[in-house]
C-alpha cells in the first residue's frame, strides 16, 4: 500500500493541475528553480528591500532570497563580495551608495578580485550613479544596471510651480551637511532660466552643531524676504527636526514643499514630490527580471528613475493655508487627510 | 422624335434618367439624415453624461477635501483635455447652488449666464436642456448629501449636424459615382439597341435610295428595331430574289434560246435593269456591320474603373507589404511597383498598338484581359513588394494591350465621324472611370479592405471580357501605315520645340502625375489625422473632376484662339504651384486644393499639348504621318511617368513626405517656367525651319 | 402615314417574309435596365448609408465606453502607483461593480493580469480564469489609445495598465453587447428598407412611363414605317416623307424598293414575252 500511495498523490496532483489549468502540458512542467539573488543591505530591511522582494511574489517569479545587513558597518563589505561569489548566486542587489561602491566597485577602481564583476548586479538608493559608478544613464559600461531615486531639481521646480507660480523659493539649511547646499546651488541654476529667485538662511550653529531652536527665526527671516515657497532639502539635520522647521512655516503662512517624504507624510509640510524607496526597489526589481527571466544584458538595460513621481498632499496643512492644489496635480496626488478618516 | 439624330432621343433619356434617380436617392439620403440625428442624439447625451459624471466625481472629491466649490485650483487645466479628446462637447462649466457660473471654459459666460440665472438644475440626476444652439446637462455636485451646484456639460448641436453633413456629401459623392456608371450603362444600352442599328440601316438605306441592294443590315434583336431591321432587310432580299428569278431566267434565255435578236433584247434588259440597280456579286446581299466607336466604351469604362479602384490605396496597400529585409528602403519599395508598372505600359504599347493593327482589337482586348485579371487577382493575394511588383507588370502589360486595343477600334470605328469624336469617347470613358473607380475603390477598400477590392477589380475585368466577347464581332484587321524607323524618331528631337515641349511640359506633368498623384498623395493624406480611405478617394476624385471640366474648355480655348503653347505654359505653371501651395499657406489641409489644380493644369494643357504638334512639328508630320509624332510624343512622355515615384521616393528620406510633395513641385515648377519661357519664342503657326537645318 | 390591311396579308401577298415577332420591346428593355440601375443606386446608397451610419454610432457608442474605462484605468494606475500589487486591489471590484450599475447595457467589466488571469471582474464567477489571447496581444503595447475588439455577440473596449515603473501590469476590458449598436442602427436599416422600396416603387413607374414616352414612339414609328413598307411592297402606293431625314430617306428606299419591285416584275414580264414570242 505504501509503494502505491506516492504514485496516487501525483495522480490527485495531476488531476487537481489539470483542472485548474485547462492545459495539461503545463501541469506537466516541474516548478522552474528559483532565481538567487544576493541582497546586500546598509541600514537593515526597509521600504525599498520590501518593494524589491514584493515585485517578485506579485509577479510569480520564483527567488530565493540570501538576505544580508550590514549595519552601516563597511568591513562587512568584502565579506559579501567573497560570499556571493562563493554561493555563486544569480544576481547581486545592492543598497545605497556605500554598499554598491565598495560591492560592485566605482568605474576607476573596479577589480575582478575584490568586487563582483561577474555575477550580473543591480543596485538601488545611489545617490549619484553617474560618473562614479556607470559612465552613462543609457548604458552603464558594464555588468551592472540600476535605478536611481532622487527627483530631478528641475522636476521638483516644475512641481511647485504647477501647484502656484512662484518667484522666490525660500531654503533653510544646515551648514554643515553637503546635500542641502548642492540643492540650493542647482536650484539657484535652474532659477536663473526659469525665473526664480533662491533665497536662503543657514541654521545657527552652536558648539559646532547645528541649533534647532533658531530654525523659527530664520523661517521668521524668509517670511519677510516674501518667499512664496519654502523648501525642504533633503537633510538629515532638517529631517530630524522637521516638526519645528513647518510648524514655524505654518505660523508664518508659508506653503512648504518637501524634497522627501518623511515631512508630508508625519509632519506639516504642504506638499512633496519625491520617489518612494518602496517604488524604486520594484523599479530595481523590474530590472532583475529583464536580466534574468528575459536574459537581457545589464549593460543594455538603461539606469533610470520610476517613469511617476508620487506627489503628496497633506490636506489639513492646505486646508489650514487656503492654499488649494489644482485640480489636475489633486487627481494625480495621494492625499493625507486624517481628520476625514481616509488616506485617499 | 427624329431618328437621324439620336443625340437628342439620348439627352433626353439622360434627362429621364437624371430624375428617376436623384431624387429617390435624395429622398432616402433625407430621410436617413433624419434617422441619423434621432440615433445620435441620445447616444451623444449619454456620452456628456459619462463625461459629466466622472468631472463630477472628481470636483466632489476635491470638495471632499474641504476645498470650497468657488475656491477650486486649475479647472481650465482640467477641463482643457477633456474638451480636447471629446469634440463633441462645447463647453464644460461648474455652477453653484444659484447656478452662477463659478468656471467654464469653451464659451463665454455671458452667453450661458441668462441662460443658467432661469433654469432650475434641481431635482436628482442629470438634467437636460436646450440652451441655444447648445444642449445643456447639468450634473448635480454632492456634498455631505446636498447639492452645492453643478457640473454643466454643453453639446454642440452643429457637432452632429456637421457629422450630418459629412454623411450626406458622402452619400452624394457615392450618387454621383453611381449615376456616372448609370449613363455609361445606358449610353451603351441606347446605342447598342437603337443608335447603332438605325445608324446601320442608314447606311443600308441611302446604297438602296441610290439603287444599290448588294446588301442588307446585321443586326438581330427582339425588339422593334430587330423587327424593322427584319422587315427592312426583308424588302431588300425580296428585291434581290426577285431579280435572281429574273437572272436566272435570261441566263436560261441567253445560253438556251436560238433566236439571236431574243437573247439581244434580252441582254438589252439585263443591261436597263442592272444600270438602273445594282446587287451583289456573292449570289445574295451582304451583310454590313456598323461599327460605332461607343461600342467599346462600356468594356473599356469597366476595364479602366477595376484599375483605378486600387488608385487611392496603392501606396498604402504596398507599404503594408513592404518588409525591411527586401534591402530596399521603404520609399524606393512602395516607388517601385508604382513605377514599374508605368515603365511596362510604356514599353508595351506601341507593339499593342501594332499587335492590335494587325490582330483586331476584339482579339487583342481579349488577349490583354488574360494578364490584367491574373494581375488584379495575384495583386491581392501578394505578400511581399516583388510579389506585388511581378503582378502589376503583368497589369500592366493588359493594361497597355487593352487601351491601345480600344484605341484602334476607335480609330477605325470613328473614320467616319471626326477624329476627335472619337478621342473623345476613349478620353470620357477613361476619365468617367477615373472618378468612379477611385471614389468607389476608396470606401470599397475601407469596408472590405485592399484584398477584396483587387480580387472585384478582376471580377470587373472579367465582365468587360464578357461583353466584348458576347456583344462585339470581330472586326476587320485593318494594315497601318509601317512605322518609321528609331532614327526618324531621334530626328524629331532635334526639333527644338518638339524637344522642348518633351522635356518641359510633357514629361514633368506625368511627374507630377504619377509621383504626387499616384504616389505621395495617398501617403500624405493618410498622415492626416481623421482622414479614412474613404475621405482619401474623394478628395483624389477632385483630379479627374477638374479634368473632366476644364478638358473641353481648353480644347475649345486651343482651336479657337490658337494659343496652344501659351495654354501648356499656364497648364504646367498652375500644376507646379498647386504642388507648392502646402508651402506657401503653410497648410497641409490644402492638398486638396493642390490636387484640383494638378487636375486644372492637365485638363488644361492635355489636349493643346497635342494640338500644337501639328503646328510645330509641320515637316515630319508630313514625312512621318502624324498619328506617329503624336505616338512618339505619349511613349516619350512616359519617361516622366516612369521617373515620377522613383523622384518622389529619393525626396521622401531627405525632405519627409510632405518635404517630398514640396520638393517635387519645385522640380515641376522649374520645369514649366523654362517651358513657359521657351514657348515665347515658338511664334505661331506652322515651322518648317527643321527642314531647312537639315 | 399610310396603312393598308393587316400586315400579316400584306407581306403574305407581296413575298415577304413573316415579320418578326416582338419578344423584347424597346421600353421593356430600357425600362428593366434603368429600374435595375435604380434598384443597384437605392441599395448602394442606402447601404453606404447605413455603414457609415453604424460605424460614426458605434464609433460613439465606443468613444464613450473608452471613456468609462479611462476613469478604471486612471484609479487604479493611481493605485499601483502607491506600490500595491494588481491582485491586491480589493477595492478595483467595487469601482467595477459601480461602473456596471450605472449603465444596465454593460454586461461585464474586468481587469486581468499581464498573463490573462481575470482577477477582477463584475461576473464574479469569471474570476480566475483566462481571457483570450488577442486580449493579452492588445495590452502588450501598453498604448495610451482605447483598443477595440469583439467576442461572439460582445463588443470589447479596453486599455493597458501600466505601473509607474512603465511595466504593463494588466488591462481592464468593458463588454458590452453588440446587440446594442445593432438595435441602434436597426431603425435606420428599417426605415431605408421601407423608403427604398417605395421610391423603387414610385420611380420605376415614372421610369417606364417616362421610357414609354420616349421610346415607345421610335418604337411606333418604326413599326409603322414597317407597315408601310409591307403594303407598299404588296400593293404598291407609296410612303410619305415623314417629318425628318430619316423618315424621307425611307420613303425614298420604300420608293426605290418598290420601283426596283415593279421594274423587275416588269423586265420578267417583258423577257417571259420574249420568251414566249418564239
Amino acid at each position: 500500500m505504501t509503494s502505491r500511495r506516492p504514485l496516487l498523490a501525483a495522480l490527485l496532483i495531476a488531476l487537481t493541475a489539470m483542472a485548474i489549468w485547462p492545459s495539461g502540458a503545463w501541469s506537466a512542467e516541474p516548478k522552474p528553480k528559483p532565481y538567487r539573488i544576493y541582497m546586500a543591505l546598509w541600514r537593515g530591511w526597509e521600504e525599498a528591500a520590501q518593494g524589491f522582494k514584493d515585485y517578485f511574489t506579485n509577479q510569480n517569479i520564483p527567488v530565493e532570497l540570501i538576505i544580508r545587513d550590514a549595519g552601516q558597518d563597511k568591513s562587512k563589505l568584502k565579506d559579501f563580495v567573497a560570499e556571493a561569489k562563493r554561493l555563486e548566486v544569480d544576481l547581486v542587489f545592492t543598497w545605497g551608495t556605500t554598499v554598491s561602491e565598495e560591492m560592485l566597485g566605482r568605474l576607476d577602481t573596479v577589480a575582478a578580485d575584490k568586487h563582483i564583476t561577474e555575477i550580473p548586479a543591480v543596485f538601488a538608493i545611489v545617490s549619484q550613479p553617474l560618473g562614479s559608478m556607470v559612465k552613462d544613464f543609457a548604458s552603464s559600461g558594464r555588468n551592472i544596471t540600476g535605478t536611481t531615486y532622487l527627483v530631478p531639481t528641475e522636476t521638483q521646480a516644475n512641481l511647485i510651480q504647477s501647484y502656484r507660480p512662484f518667484k522666490r523659493l525660500g531654503v533653510v539649511f544646515n551648514p554643515l551637511e553637503r546635500n542641502a547646499q548642492v540643492a540650493i546651488g542647482e536650484f539657484s541654476e535652474v532659477g536663473a532660466k526659469a525665473g526664480f529667485e533662491v533665497i536662503s538662511r543657514s541654521v545657527d550653529l552652536v558648539d559646532g552643531k547645528p541649533n534647532p531652536a533658531s530654525i523659527p527665526a530664520k523661517v521668521a527671516e524668509l517670511k519677510k524676504a516674501k518667499v512664496d515657497f519654502l523648501y525642504i532639502p533633503p537633510d538629515t539635520f532638517l529631517n530630524v527636526n522637521r516638526d519645528i522647521l513647518t510648524g514655524a512655516a505654518l505660523e508664518q503662512g508659508i506653503p512648504t514643499f518637501a524634497a522627501g517624504e518623511n515631512p508630508v507624510l508625519t509632519s506639516k509640510a504642504m506638499f512633496g514630490g519625491v520617489y518612494r524607496y518602496y517604488t524604486v526597489g520594484q523599479l530595481t526589481a523590474y530590472k532583475a527580471e529583464q536580466i534574468l527571466v528575459h536574459k537581457i544584458k545589464p549593460a543594455e538595460i538603461p539606469i533610470d528613475a520610476p517613469k511617476r513621481l508620487s506627489i503628496i498632499i497633506n490636506m489639513p496643512v492646505v486646508r489650514q493655508l487656503g492654499l488649494y492644489p489644482p485640480m489636475k496635480l489633486l487627481g494625480l496626488a495621494e492625499v493625507i487627510d486624517p481628520t476625514e478618516g481616509k488616506g485617499k | 422624335m427624329t431618328l437621324d439624330h439620336t443625340r437628342p432621343l439620348f439627352i433626353r433619356l439622360l434627362l429621364l434618367a437624371f430624375i428617376v434617380l436623384v431624387p429617390p436617392v435624395g429622398l432616402l439620403a433625407h430621410g436617413a439624415l433624419g434617422e441619423f440625428a434621432r440615433g445620435l442624439v441620445p447616444e451623444m447625451d449619454k456620452k456628456a453624461e459619462t463625461v459629466g459624471r466622472d468631472l463630477a466625481s472628481s470636483i466632489e472629491r476635491a470638495i471632499g477635501y474641504g476645498i470650497p466649490l468657488d475656491k477650486l485650483q486649475g479647472m481650465d487645466e482640467f477641463f482643457a483635455p477633456v474638451l480636447a479628446a471629446n469634440r463633441e462637447i462645447r463647453y464644460l462649466a461648474v455652477t453653484d447652488r444659484d447656478n452662477r457660473i463659478l468656471f467654464i471654459n469653451g464659451a463665454m459666460p455671458e452667453l450661458l449666464t441668462p441662460y443658467f440665472s432661469v433654469t432650475d438644475f434641481e431635482g436628482g440626476g442629470s438634467r437636460k436642456s436646450l440652451i441655444g444652439d447648445f444642449v445643456n446637462l447639468a450634473q448635480p455636485l454632492m456634498s455631505k448629501g446636498v447639492v452645492v451646484g453643478h457640473v454643466q456639460v454643453g453639446l454642440d448641436q452643429d457637432y452632429v449636424q456637421s457629422r450630418l453633413m459629412e454623411i450626406a456629401v458622402d452619400i452624394g459623392v457615392m450618387t454621383l459615382c453611381s449615376l456616372l456608371v448609370s449613363v455609361e450603362i445606358l449610353l451603351f444600352i441606347v446605342t447598342f439597341n437603337v443608335i447603332g442599328p438605325i445608324r446601320a440601316v442608314s447606311t443600308v438605306m441611302d446604297r438602296v435610295r441610290r439603287g444599290d441592294f448588294g446588301y442588307t443590315c446585321g443586326v438581330i434583336s427582339d425588339d422593334e428595331v430587330g423587327r424593322f431591321v427584319h422587315g427592312f432587310n426583308g424588302a431588300i432580299r425580296h428585291v434581290d430574289g426577285l431579280f435572281r428569278r429574273l437572272e436566272a431566267y435570261m441566263d436560261e434565255i441567253k445560253t438556251a434560246h436560238f433566236d439571236k435578236t431574243v437573247v439581244g433584247r434580252v441582254m438589252d434588259i439585263e443591261a436597263r435593269v442592272r444600270f438602273l440597280f445594282r446587287f451583289s456579286r456573292t449570289g445574295q446581299p451582304e451583310v454590313i456591320n456598323e461599327h460605332q466607336a461607343t461600342d467599346i466604351r462600356l468594356p473599356l469604362f469597366l476595364f479602366v474603373f477595376a484599375e483605378e479602384m486600387s488608385r487611392s490605396f496603392m501606396p498604402l496597400f504596398i507599404r503594408d507589404l513592404y518588409t525591411p529585409s527586401t534591402g530596399l528602403d521603404q520609399e524606393m519599395a512602395i516607388a517601385l511597383p508604382i513605377a514599374v508598372f508605368m515603365f511596362f505600359i510604356a514599353a508595351v504599347s506601341p507593339s499593342a498598338a501594332m499587335i492590335s493593327a494587325r490582330k483586331g482589337s476584339r482579339r487583342v482586348f481579349l488577349i490583354g484581359l488574360l494578364p490584367a485579371t491574373v494581375g488584379f487577382f495575384m495583386s491581392g493575394l501578394a505578400d511581399n513588394v516583388f510579389d506585388l511588383t511581378l503582378w502589376r507588370s503583368l497589369t500592366a502589360i493588359g493594361y497597355a494591350l487593352v487601351t491601345m486595343a480600344c484605341q484602334s477600334y476607335i480609330a477605325q470605328a470613328a473614320q467616319r465621324e471626326s477624329r476627335a469624336q472619337g478621342l473623345g469617347v476613349y478620353v470620357g470613358a477613361v476619365l468617367t472611370a477615373s472618378i468612379c473607380g477611385t471614389g468607389i475603390g476608396g470606401v470599397l477598400a475601407e469596408r472590405v479592405g485592399y484584398r477584396a477590392t483587387f480580387v472585384l477589380a478582376a471580377a470587373l475585368s472579367v465582365v468587360a471580357g464578357l461583353l466584348i466577347y458576347r456583344l462585339m464581332d470581330a472586326a476587320q484587321p485593318k494594315a497601318e501605315p509601317l512605322s518609321p524607323r528609331k532614327r526618324e524618331f531621334l530626328a524629331l528631337l532635334r526639333n527644338w520645340r518638339f524637344f522642348a515641349l518633351v522635356t518641359f511640359a510633357a514629361i514633368p506633368s506625368k511627374i507630377a502625375l504619377t509621383g504626387f498623384f499616384f504616389f505621395l498623395v495617398p501617403l500624405t493624406l493618410l498622415q492626416t489625422p481623421g482622414y479614412d480611405l474613404g475621405d482619401i478617394a474623394r478628395i483624389m476624385m477632385m483630379y479627374p473632376i477638374s479634368v473632366v471640366l476644364l478638358s473641353p474648355l481648353a480644347a475649345r480655348l486651343a482651336d479657337k484662339m490658337g494659343w496652344k503653347a501659351g495654354l501648356v505654359a499656364v497648364g504646367g505653371l498652375i500644376g507646379g504651384f498647386g504642388l507648392l501651395l502646402p508651402v506657401l499657406s503653410g497648410d497641409f489641409n490644402v492638398l486638396g486644393v493642390s490636387i484640383a489644380l494638378l487636375g486644372v493644369s492637365h485638363g488644361l494643357s492635355a489636349s493643346p499639348q497635342l494640338a500644337i504638334i501639328p503646328d510645330i512639328c509641320w515637316t515630319e508630320c508630313r514625312n512621318m504621318g502624324q498619328t506617329n509624332v503624336l505616338a512618339f510624343l505619349r511613349l516619350a512622355e512616359r519617361v516622366g511617368s516612369v521617373i515620377g515615384p522613383f523622384l518622389a521616393a529619393a525626396f521622401i528620406p531627405i525632405y519627409g513626405i510632405s518635404g517630398a510633395v514640396i520638393a517635387l513641385g519645385a522640380v515641376v515648377l522649374g520645369m514649366s517656367v523654362v517651358f513657359a519661357l521657351l514657348s515665347f519664342a515658338y511664334g505661331s503657326g506652322p515651322h518648317i525651319e527643321a527642314e531647312l537645318a537639315e | 402615314m399610310e396603312k393598308v390591311g393587316p400586315t400579316s396579308t400584306a407581306a403574305a401577298a407581296s413575298g415577304l417574309p413573316p415579320s418578326r415577332p416582338v419578344r423584347w420591346s424597346l421600353v421593356r428593355k430600357v425600362t428593366l435596365a434603368l429600374v435595375t440601375i435604380l434598384l443597384c443606386t437605392l441599395l448602394v446608397s442606402g447601404f453606404f448609408a447605413y455603414y457609415k451610419f453604424e460605424s460614426v454610432y458605434s464609433s460613439l457608442v465606443q468613444s464613450r465606453y473608452s471613456f468609462v474605462v479611462f476613469t478604471i484605468k486612471k484609479r487604479v494606475e493611481d493605485n499601483l502607483n502607491l506600490g500595491l500589487a494588481l491582485r491586491q486591489l480589493r477595492q478595483v471590484q467595487d469601482v467595477l461593480e459601480r461602473e456596471k450599475t450605472r449603465d444596465p447595457q454593460v454586461i461585464a467589466v474586468e481587469v486581468f493580469d499581464a498573463r490573462g488571469e481575470v482577477l477582477f471582474d463584475t461576473d464574479r464567477g469569471a474570476i480566475g480564469s483566462k481571457v483570450p489571447q488577442d486580449l493579452i496581444e492588445a495590452i502588450r503595447g501598453g498604448s495610451s489609445q482605447a483598443f477595440g475588439t469583439t467576442d461572439e455577440d460582445n463588443l470589447i473596449v479596453g486599455l493597458p495598465l501600466v505601473n509607474n515603473l512603465g511595466k504593463v501590469e494588466g488591462g481592464v476590458v468593458l463588454r458590452y453587447p453588440a446587440v446594442y449598436v445593432n438595435h441602434g442602427v436597426t431603425g435606420l436599416l428599417l426605415h431605408l428598407l421601407k423608403t427604398g422600396a417605395e421610391e423603387l416603387a414610385v420611380f420605376s413607374a415614372l421610369a417606364a412611363l417616362g421610357l414609354y414616352v420616349l421610346f415607345g414612339g421610335v418604337g411606333r414609328k418604326l413599326t409603322g414605317m414597317e407597315h408601310t413598307l409591307n403594303a407598299v411592297m404588296a400593293s404598291g402606293g407609296s410612303a410619305l416623307p415623314g417629318g425628318d431625314g430619316f423618315e424621307t430617306h425611307f420613303a425614298e428606299f420604300v420608293a426605290k424598293s418598290r420601283e426596283a419591285v415593279e421594274h423587275i416584275r416588269d423586265a420578267t414580264e417583258e423577257v417571259g414575252r420574249l420568251d414566249r414570242l418564239q
